[in-house]
């Protein structure tokens, strides 16, 4: 509820900002003249097989849609209590960031995206949700009023001049801004010819990603090996229990019926205590 | 206002970006649970992920994508590594709150 407030402040942030944005516009008015000219720039089709443009209302409709799909399953992250309901929340923000990097022209990285985060790591969320199976007693750690006043009327003024600075970024090269990006020239086949790719598409990103990136490449390799060992030789017990050496192997049914025997004390532990 | 609702800019996608990153940085921040600020760190590095390739298609440069592949990679290895950690203090004390972790044995 408190985050929900803090967003509602900062849209208000974000308002009272767009209403002093016109008389800063006839301050400055270069930023404006940047700002027509690609208008007449986008009428023109572009070239090559990226058909995207985004000079109907169209494309700012979609990119408000998934800009709060994304926010919206942040903030499902943020604040349910349940944890599959926050990782319900997380694939919702995944997907929307999926189709903002589509807009952004990062095609690969977009598939990358729903494939990585929203189908491997969320799975692997959802594993450990269900290792733990406990909802909290209380999701948000307690602070006094007086912080929280303060610490959000800092945050709220933070994010209000990050926001008016980020506005008013603009692209080096506002002409080819707003087109679909320029081809990206590649040696084709053939010795000698080249061949023209689309910008983001897996073929231009692996030539980069083998050619000046190769090192970096290789080291994420070792990382992720690392990583995976790391992985096992921390979620492994450490040492067995005293009491488990002494009796024969336990199969699953066993283990899984004990877990069940101490959720259930750990439950009614809860309860007791609630209700003392 | 029509302006800032119907053409948009790199700017938009930027503010998207920084409000995923504090949306984010308050979940690091207030979450006790242990599994939510993974999940939170998540998103601060999706934010900037979302800013690199956002910058990367401003300068027409490729490697924001390159570098966004191999944070992509870092992410998947960092959550790994610390759904594992969760696991193992879950495993030891049979709750993953942080405010209770105060100890490195259990």
């Amino acid at each position: 509820m408190r985050v929900l407030m803090l967003i509602v402040t900062m849209l208000l942030t974000l308002g009272a900002i767009d209403a002093i944005a016109p008389a800063l516009a006839i301050a400055d008015p270069i930023p404006a003249q940047i700002n027509n000219k690609p208008r007449v720039a986008i009428t023109k089709r572009s070239q090559h097989s990226d058909k995207i443009e985004s000079k109907d209302k169209g494309m700012a409709l979609l990119f408000w849609a998934f800009a709060a799909a994304t926010i919206g399953g942040a903030l499902f992250v943020v604040t349910r209590r349940n944890l599959i309901a926050a990782v319900m929340g997380m694939v919702g923000s995944f997907l929307g960031i999926s189709a903002v990097y589509m807009m952004l022209y990062a095609s690969f990285l977009s598939v990358i995206q729903m494939l990585v985060y929203a189908g491997a790591i969320m799975v692997l969320f959802v594993f450990v949700v269900m290792i733990l199976n406990r909802p909290e007693d209380e999701p948000v750690a307690p602070t006094g009023r007086a912080g929280q006043a303060i610490g959000g009327l800092a945050i709220v003024y933070l994010v209000g001049r990050l926001i008016f600075m980020l506005m008013k970024v603009q692209p080096p090269n506002p002409a080819t801004a707003v087109n679909a990006p320029a081809p990206v020239e590649l040696p084709g086949d053939i010795v000698g010819t080249t061949e023209r790719v689309d910008w983001g598409s897996v073929k231009a990103v692996g030539w980069d990603l083998f050619g000046p990136g190769l090192f970096v490449f290789e080291a994420t390799s070792i990382l992720l090996l690392i990583a995976v060992v790391g992985a096992i030789a921390i979620a492994r017990p450490l040492h067995e229990d005293q009491d488990n050496q002494s009796e024969p192997r336990h199969t699953p049914r066993d283990e899984a019926a004990h877990a069940d025997a101490a959720r259930k004390v750990a439950d009614a532990e809860a309860t007791t205590g609630g209700h003392a | 206002m029509s302006d800032i609702l119907f053409n948009v800019g790199y700017g938009h996608f930027l503010v998207l970006a920084a409000l995923l990153f504090l949306i984010g940085t308050a979940g690091v921040m207030i979450r006790r649970n242990a599994l939510i600020i993974v999940m939170s760190v998540e998103l601060m590095l999706n934010a900037a992920n979302m800013t690199l390739l956002t910058f990367s298609r401003m300068w027409g440069d490729l490697s924001g994508h390159t570098f966004a592949l191999i944070v992509i990679a870092v992410a998947a290895a960092e959550a790994a590594v610390g759904l594992a950690i969760v696991v193992a203090v879950f495993r030891g004390r049979r709750n993953v709150d942080v405010d209770r972790l105060t100890t490195l044995r259990h």
